[in-house]
Formats: structure tokens, C-alpha cells, sequence
């Protein structure tokens, strides 16, 4: 079933390509990215949350002389974040519903990333996590180089050597642990399993975990290795930066909570210093970064890297409920990310502009978008009754219980986010008096939310309240991992 | 004597004497018939393998065979005749429809062959000859043509210093090991250590290892593109079986790992920044393949199944995509005035969508993308790299890689992401150039999807 739903896509994105009928081609994206939507829903509804371990594994003979098998499997993390993935994508894709530029490579190529993203949140097998991990690589580059703004090709080909740098990294921090285990066992096996049930030595720890660790940072990304970030996204389209912020940045942090903590545990231990100022720099010097944007979508894509160094300062707490909200956070930021780039993404098709200069008081025209924009940014916030809050909540708790003054400082950053949430907001949807004339004559043909882009922001922002409001099954289900992974 | 060792070579020698007779007899306009004919040739030598024995020896024992060289024979037959296949029609667009071109490319794989089995130098320096000579004449196939002849010139005036140094070491090594035979050895005396040293650059100089690579870029650029194609992959496979051999005999002389690797790391490096400023996509990939030199040498540095298994299997999916990209230059070449400058490039994902995208599929795997084969190939040399403890190589070889991510990319983004310089007619694709492009795609991804069918062949016969 798990192998449906990852394949799926894949086996969709062939046919849009043979089919070639661009109407068709927005069918089958939206039908197969639903159905992949209901059996994630499937598979989280019938997870069994009191089970250790994985669930829906399958595991099938792939390259056995190098001990590398088709293996698959999820646990509370995993299935969450898949579910939050197969949604991002089915509202990505009804979002997209009436794009006119090349609809059919389009699809495919994001039919493409869906399968390559489900895939690295269920491979059990270190080679098919690289596999899938690399699989986003060339459909991202190409959604960035080919539907992007004005400075694509500079944005793709930034995105493009940054994420491969990091590959590359990971990649050789892989080999590095399969050669200790080779020597030491005698067996050359790709398992992850297997290779969590072996020790390593210390210093193969510390620099097993800076190797994966540059892969997963820059994936994140964490502070100094953000600079793609920023430029993809003001280049990206909107689709394009819903899936960046809240399914292919998780991919770095997924990677530190499913493989550097518990393959490396003394390793993480020794790194909690570097990691925390990592975070904190990225928590607070990008907030204020943020602040000092006029461009909207670079002012969210700040506000991501942000919030994202939230996610590793509760990874790195090595406290239950700290993991607990960065497993969380994750999944919320997935949602109010979403939004809020669907948020901008709107506000450009219509005025096509970004700049804030070139905005303000949109709350005449386009009253529904408002409304939604207002929540989407309280989401991303953390306001309570949102599930931003649940997640920081966590994080700051665990945190705090091991590291106060790193948890107080970085309760800083939460500031500067109502800060600069606030301001932008301020600027783009009030504010009307600073807008020219001619200006306001124009927008007032301005047509506001139709049913293509309300149906993903009511499928996000839905899930944001659920998840604010009545946390404690997915807690629950979190927990599960958290456990596993902290060996409680 | 046993003849049965010699089947796949009688086959190709036959084979060559066929088209050598049909040609003097036959007109011009039967060229196309003629190379179709030597493109078969090589396919019945590939099936003459099966009938083998393995091991055997003939020839006074110099001549030997086992499963290793036989899969390093197979993969060198199939690129042959790809090449020719893929042939015929840019010869004719071009008017360069030379008769004696198929059978030249048969003589220089028999050369190759031959040197995949010889166990004794100077067997090895008569089939070395036997190839070389032959691609001296199949670069300079365009004559009226200055860049043909200037790349021909340099590749005999260096080949040949490379023949005279192989024969310098061979004598060296004859005069410290009393034999010809090539035989483990690790006793590091200075005569030994020489004749090492030559016999090894004389090699570098034929796989275009920085610092004996000067003649690469010329001669791919000059020579015709599905030639440059051929000397592209033939003689590195072929070589690379053989270095193999060589490392499993001599790595245990600590000077051959300093040489190989210092070879390994200049290559690397020295031939991805150099791409950099290239203009001309052939030349660009005539330098990645000065790279690519130096990531197969990592394989050789020390002797480890692991390691050099690998490096066999990324040796051989390496040869599919390259021969792919240049076959897919030659394609876009048949157009009036079409050079290989980046502008010409500009536009062609629009334009020509099946050329580029094959094109970008061999450059996405040349970068080392999964699901492309040449993935494996590198996880393959990492992974044996860090096994023998030389992680500090393994990480020089990282950062060559991404490196090497830059420019293969500038070539995408020209033909993706920028608008049209000028409008070309449609390029038109002969059923030879499909079928070899699309072969070449398939058997790439399908490796990269499979690779244990090719990879544990490798892997047992070592």
C-alpha cells in the first residue's frame, strides 16, 4: 500500500509525459495526488500507535552483492509527514489548476518530486533514501529554471549546486559508515536497521555526523548554508515555494531525527554547542533579516529558515517533549508555510508584484484573501489554537528544562516573528492612504479567492486548527518516534 | 595451440578482411551498406565469447584470457558497434563517406582487444600500436579539414612519445624483472621503480590523465563526432581492464599509489576547473573526461575488489553516456554551420526537445544523479575508497564531483533555460543515430535501476 501511494505519482508523471493533452494532464495530477492524499490518510488512520517500531514495511532483494534492499517502512514520524506531504501536493496541485505555461512538463515534473519526497520520508534502506533524496533534485531545478521570475536560471543553478554539495557530503558520510560496518562485521549491508543496532566508535561518530550533517543543513537550511533559500524562493513559483518550504526543507530535519540521532548518539551529544548556536544565529539573525525585507516572498522565505532552526534546537534539546515539538513543528510550519506562500503567490497573480512598495490596502479589494492571509501569518506565529503554538510550546518546554538560557534566547526570535509578520501585513493589506490613485482604480477589478485557490488554503488551514486545537493524537503518534529515537 | 582463445579476434580479423575486400569492388553509394555491415561485425564477436574457454592460454602463453578481460572484450565490442551504427549518416550529411572508415575503427578494436589480453609487454606494446595508429588516421578523417588535421598531428606526435616511453619502460622492467611477463611484484628497487614510472605514463598519456593530456581537447574536438565518440570509450575500456590487472600485480610498491594517485588528484582537478572556461560544448566534454580520468585512477590506486569492481562498473555505464552525448552532438551537427559553440546551444530544449533532453540525461548521470548508473559507479569508489582507509581521496574526489556539478549544468541551462539565439531546421535523426541514443539512455538508467546484472559480473570475475 505505502509503495502505492509513493509510486503512483511517478507512474502518473509517465503518462502526462506519453499523453501529452494538457486538460488530461491536470486531471490526472489532481485524481492521482487525491488518491495518494486518501491512502496516506488511510495508512495514518490505521497506524497502530502503541506498536514499537516501524509499520507497513516491505522489503525486497534489490543489489544483494552490496547488501542493498528495496526496504520500507514508517513510523509515527514518517506516516505524519508523509500524510502532511500527500496534502501539500493535492493542494499544490489544485492550486495549479489553470497554469497555461507548458502544463504538461509541469505536472510531470512535480508528479515527479511527489514520489521522490514520499520516498525519502519511508526508505528504510540508506541507498533508497539517497536514491529518493537525490530524485528532487533535477524536477525542483527545472520547476525553478523554467517557471520561475526574472533571475531564475541564477536561483536553479544556486539551488542546484548548493543541494548537491550537501548530497555529495551525505553521500560520502553513507560510505563512510558502511565501510566501518564492512570492516568490522565483515557484511556490507545498506540497512538502517542493522546499522542502528551497531555502535560506532567515537570518532567515527563525530565525523560520520558532520558529513551527514552538512548534507542535512543545507537541505534545512541552517544558518550559514541558507543563502539558496532566500533566491529560490522569490524565483520559484508559487506552487513550487509550497513545496520547498513545507516538504523539501523537512527533508534535512527528518534526516538529523532519523539518522543522526540515533546512529550517532554520542556524536550528537558532543555537537549539541555548535548545533544550538547554529540554531539560534538562524533563529534570530534571519528574523531580523526578515524584518528588514520589502520583498514579501523573501520576507516568508526568512521566516522559514527561522522557524526551521526552532525545529534542530528541539531536535538537538535530546529531552522527549523538546523532540516531540520539533517533530511537530515541522508539520506545522509545513501547513502555515503553505499558506503563507500561497498567500504572496496570490497577491503576484493578481498585481504582480511582491514588493511591498507596490502594495497596500488590499484589504478593500480582496477581502477574503485577507482574512486568509491574516490566519495563514498568525499560523506561522505560533498563536495559540494554531498548531505553531503546540509546537513551540513543546520545544521551548524541553528546552528549557536542560538549557534555559539557550531556550530564553532563542524565545527572542518568536518576538521578532510577531514583529515582522505584523509589519508586512500592516504594509500590504492596510495601509491604503500610501497607495497612488491610479493605483486604486486599477485594483478595483481585482478578483478575489475563486475555488481553486480557496480549496487548498480551507485543506491547509483546516489542518493548522485541527492540529492547534486537539494536539493530543498526533502528539501521541510523535511520541512513538521520539522514543525510538532517544532510546527512552 | 589453442585457436579457441583467439575466437573473438578471428572474428573481428575476418570481419575486417570482409569489408576491406567488399570495399575495393564496391561503389561509393554503398558506404551506408558497408558500415552496417562492420557494425554487425563486432556483434558476432561479442556472441564468439560465449564459446570461449576461460582460463586459457595461447600464443607462447602471451596471449591469455579469463572472465574478466572477456567482459571488458564484450563491453569494448558493443561501444564499436554502437559507433559505427550511429555513423553513417554524419558521414554522408558531411560528405566525408570514406570507405575505409569502418573498417579502421574494426582494426583499432582489434588492437584493443588483443591489448585486453596480453599478459606480456610486448604483446601489449604491439596491440597499444595496432589502436593507436588506426586513430591517428580516424582523427584525421576530415583532410580538408585544419582543426581534423591539427588534432591527428598532436595525438601522433604525443602518442608517439607515449609509444617510445612504453618501450623504454618495457626494457627497464625486462632488465629488472628478467621477464617480460607482466607478474606480481613488490620490491621497489630503482630500476624497477623506472620502468614503472614510464610504463605507467605511457598508459596516463592513453586514458588523457593530466599531465599527459594536451592532446585530448584537440583531437575530440578535431576529429569527426562519432569518432570522437569511439576514441572516447574503446580504448578506455580497454585500458582500464588492463590497469586493473596491473594494479592487482604492482600496488603493493608504495610509489604506485603516490603516482596513481597524484595523477588522480591532478587530473580531477586541474581538467573541472579548466572546463570552466571552455566555449565549445565538445571541448567542455573532452575535459570531463579528463575529470572522469581521474576518478577511474582512484580505482587503481590500491587493489580491492571493492574498489575495483566499482570502478570497472562506473567504467562501463560511463562509456554508455558518453558515447550517447557525443552521438548526440553528431546529430546536432549534420546542420549547416552548426559548431559547438554554448550559443548554438541556446533554445535547443525548445526546439529540438528529444536531442536535449538525452543530452541532459547523459549529463545529469555524468554529474552522478540518481537514478542514472554512474550514480553507483561513485557510491561504488567512495565506499571502496573509504573501505581501504584513503578517505582523505575519497573526500578530494567529493569535491571534484561538485566541482564538476557547475559546468555540465552550464549546458542545460543553455539549452532550457535561455531563449533561441537564431532558428535552426529540425534536426533529423537516422534510424542508427535513434536506436544507438536511445539504447545508450535505457541501458544508463536501466543500470542505474538493475545494476546487479553488470555489477555482479564484474564483481565474481575479479
Amino acid at each position: 500500500m505505502l509503495s502505492v501511494a509513493i509510486f503512483l505519482p511517478l507512474f502518473s508523471a509517465l503518462l502526462v509525459l506519453v499523453l501529452r493533452r494538457e486538460k488530461l494532464s491536470k486531471i490526472i495530477s489532481v485524481v492521482s495526488s487525491g488518491i495518494v492524499l486518501l491512502i496516506a490518510l488511510m495508512l495514518f488512520l490505521g497506524f497502530d500507535w502503541n506498536k514499537p517500531g516501524f509499520q507497513y514495511e516491505a522489503k525486497y532483494e534489490w543489489i544483494p552483492t552490496l547488501g542493498i534492499y528495496y526496504h520500507i517502512g514508517v513510523d509515527g514520524m514518517g506516516i505524519s509527514l508523509i500524510l502532511m506531504t500527500a496534502l501539500m501536493f493535492f493542494a499544490s496541485f489544485v492550486w495549479s489548476w489553470k497554469i497555461e505555461d507548458r502544463p504538461n512538463l509541469y505536472h510531470a515534473l512535480f508528479l515527479m518530486l511527489e514520489t521522490a519526497c514520499l520516498g525519502v520520508f519511508s526508505a528504510l534502506d540508506l541507498f533508497l533514501f539517497y536514491i529518493f533524496w537525490e530524485g528532487m533534485l533535477i524536477p525542483m531545478y527545472f520547476i525553478i529554471g523554467l517557471w520561475g521570475h526574472e533571475r531564475k536560471v541564477y536561483a536553479a543553478n544556486k539551488f542546484f549546486v548548493y543541494t548537491f554539495f550537501g548530497s555529495m557530503f551525505l553521500l560520502l558520510g553513507i560510505a563512510s559508515i558502511i565501510a566501518y560496518a564492512y570492516i568490522t562485521t565483515g557484511q556490507i549491508s545498506f540497512n538502517y536497521l542493522f546499522h542502528k543496532n551497531l555502535s560506532y566508535p567515537i570518532w567515527l561518530q563525530l565525523l560520520a555526523f558532520l558529513l551527514f550533517g552538512v548534507g542535512f543543513a543545507v537541505k534545512i537550511p541552517m544558518w550559514p548554508v541558507h543563502t539558496w533559500l532566500p533566491d529560490a524562493h522569490v524565483e520559484a513559483p508559487t506552487a513550487g515555494s509550497v513545496i520547498l518550504a513545507a516538504v523539501l526543507l523537512k527533508m534535512g530535519t527528518y534526516g538529523f531525527v532519523r539518522y543522526s540521532l540515533p546512529l550517532f548518539p554520542e556524536a550528537s551529544k558532543y555537537y549539541i554547542p555548535l548545533i544550538f548556536f547554529l540554531s539560534l544565529v538562524a533563529i534570530i539573525y534571519t528574523a531580523m533579516m526578515a524584518i528588514a525585507q520589502t520583498h514579501i516572498k523573501r520576507l516568508i522565505a526568512y521566516s522559514s529558515i527561522s522557524h526551521m532552526g526552532i525545529v534542530t534546537l528541539g531536535t538537538f534539546a535530546l529531552d522527549v517533549n523538546a523532540l516531540n515539538g520539533a517533530i511537530y513543528m515541522m508539520i506545522a510550519h509545513g501547513l502555515s508555510s503553505a499558506a503563507l506562500f500561497m498567500s504572496a503567490g496570490f497577491i503576484y497573480d493578481r498585481i504582480h508584484s511582491y514588493h511591498m512598495d507596490d502594495l497596500g490596502g488590499l484589504a478593500r479589494y480582496l477581502p477574503k484573501l485577507s482574512v486568509l492571509f491574516m490566519i495563514s501569518g498568525l499560523a506561522g506565529i505560533g498563536f495559540p489554537g494554531l498548531a505553531g503554538f503546540v509546537a513551540e510550546f513543546l520545544v521551548f518546554l524541553g528546552t528549557f528544562k536542560n538549557y534555559p538560557i539557550w531556550a530564553f534566547i532563542a524565545g527572542v526570535g518568536m518576538v521578532l516573528s510577531a514583529a515582522y509578520f505584523l509589519y508586512m501585513y500592516k504594509k500590504v493589506i492596510f495601509e491604503e492612504e500610501t497607495v497612488p490613485e491610479q493605483r486604486l482604480e486599477k485594483w478595483k477589478h481585482l478578483k478575489d479567492i475563486e475555488t481553486h485557490h480557496f480549496l487548498p488554503f480551507l485543506l491547509i488551514l483546516a489542518s493548522a486548527f485541527l492540529l492547534g486545537l486537539y494536539p493530543l493524537p498526533f502528539v501521541r503518534i510523535v511520541e512513538q518516534t521520539s522514543r525510538y529515537v532517544l532510546g527512552g | 595451440m589453442s585457436w579457441n582463445a583467439l575466437l573473438p579476434e578471428l572474428m573481428l580479423s575476418l570481419g575486417i578482411l570482409l569489408v576491406f575486400l567488399l570495399e575495393l569492388f564496391l561503389s561509393r553509394k554503398y558506404y551506408k551498406f558497408l558500415t552496417l555491415l562492420a557494425g554487425l561485425v563486432p556483434l558476432f564477436a561479442l556472441l564468439s565469447l560465449f564459446f570461449v574457454h576461460v582460463p586459457s592460454k595461447t600464443l607462447l602463453d602471451v596471449f591469455y584470457v579469463d572472465t574478466h578481460n572477456l567482459i571488458g572484450k564484450g563491453l569494448l565490442y558493443a561501444i564499436t558497434s554502437l559507433s559505427l551504427l550511429a555513423s553513417y549518416d554524419y558521414f554522408l550529411k558531411k560528405e566525408a563517406d570514406y570507405g575505409e572508415l569502418s573498417y579502421l575503427v574494426l582494426t583499432s578494436s582489434l588492437g584493443l582487444s588483443i591489448l585486453l589480453s596480453s599478459s606480456n609487454l610486448a604483446l601489449l606494446f604491439l596491440a597499444l600500436e595496432l589502436s593507436s595508429i588506426t586513430m591517428y588516421v580516424l582523427i584525421g578523417n576530415f583532410r580538408r579539414d585544419y582543426p581534423s588535421k591539427e588534432g591527428a598531428y598532436k595525438y601522433l606526435v604525443m602518442g608517439s612519445t607515449g609509444t617510445a616511453t612504453l618501450a623504454l619502460g618495457s626494457a627497464f622492467y625486462y632488465a629488472s624483472v628478467g621477464s617480460l611477463f607482466l607478474k606480481p611484484y613488490s620490491d621497489s628497487n630503482t630500476l624497477f621503480l623506472l620502468g614503472m614510472f614510464l610504463i605507467l605514463s605511457a598508459l596516463a598519456l592513453k586514458v588523457s590523465a593530466v599531465p599527459f593530456h594536451f592532446w585530448t581537447p584537440d583531437a575530440y574536438e578535431g576529429a569527426p563526432t562519432p569518432i570522437t565518440a569511439y576514441i572516447s570509450t574503446a580504448p578506455k575500456i580497454a585500458l582500464y581492464f588492463l590497469l586493473v590487472k596491473m594494479s592487482a600485480l604492482f600496488s603493493q610498491v608504495k610509489e604506485w599509489m603516490l603516482l596513481v594517485a597524484l595523477l588522480s588528484i591532478l587530473s580531477m582537478f586541474y581538467a573541472s576547473f579548466v572546463a570552466y572556461a571552455q566555449k565549445s560544448v565538445k571541448r567542455l566534454l573532452a575535459y570531463s573526461s579528463i575529470a572522469h580520468a581521474g576518478y577511474f585512477l582512484l580505482g587503481i590506486v590500491v587493489w580491492d575488489k571493492i574498489l575495483s569492481s566499482a570502478m570497472l562498473f562506473y567504467l562501463s555505464v560511463y562509456a554508455f553516456a558518453t558515447l550517447g552525448s557525443f552521438i548526440v552532438l553528431a546529430v546536432l551537427e549534420k546542420r549547416e554551420s552548426f559548431t559547438h559553440h554554448f550559443m548554438d546551444y541556446r533554445g535547443l530544449g525548445r526546439h529540438d526537445t528529444l536531442p536535449a533532453v538525452v543530452l541532459s540525461l547523459f549529463l545529469f548521470a555524468l554529474i552522478g544523479i540518481p537514478p542514472m548508473a554512474l550514480f553507483i559507479g561513485k557510491l561504488g569508489i567512495f565506499a571502496g575508497l573509504a573501505k581501504v582507509g584513503l578517505l582523505p581521496l575519497a573526500l578530494l574526489f567529493v569535491v571534484a564531483s561538485i566541482i564538476s556539478a557547475g559546468y555540465y549544468l552550464k549546458v542545460i541551462v543553455y539549452m532550457f533555460l535561455e531563449g533561441e539565439e537564431r532558428r535552426w531546421q529540425k534536426v533529423k535523426l537516422s534510424a542508427g543515430e535513434a536506436f544507438v541514443i536511445m539504447l545508450c539512455a535505457v541501458l544508463v538508467v536501466l543500470f542505474g535501476i538493475f545494476p546487479s546484472v553488470l555489477y555482479d559480473l564484474i564483481f565474481n570475475a575479479l
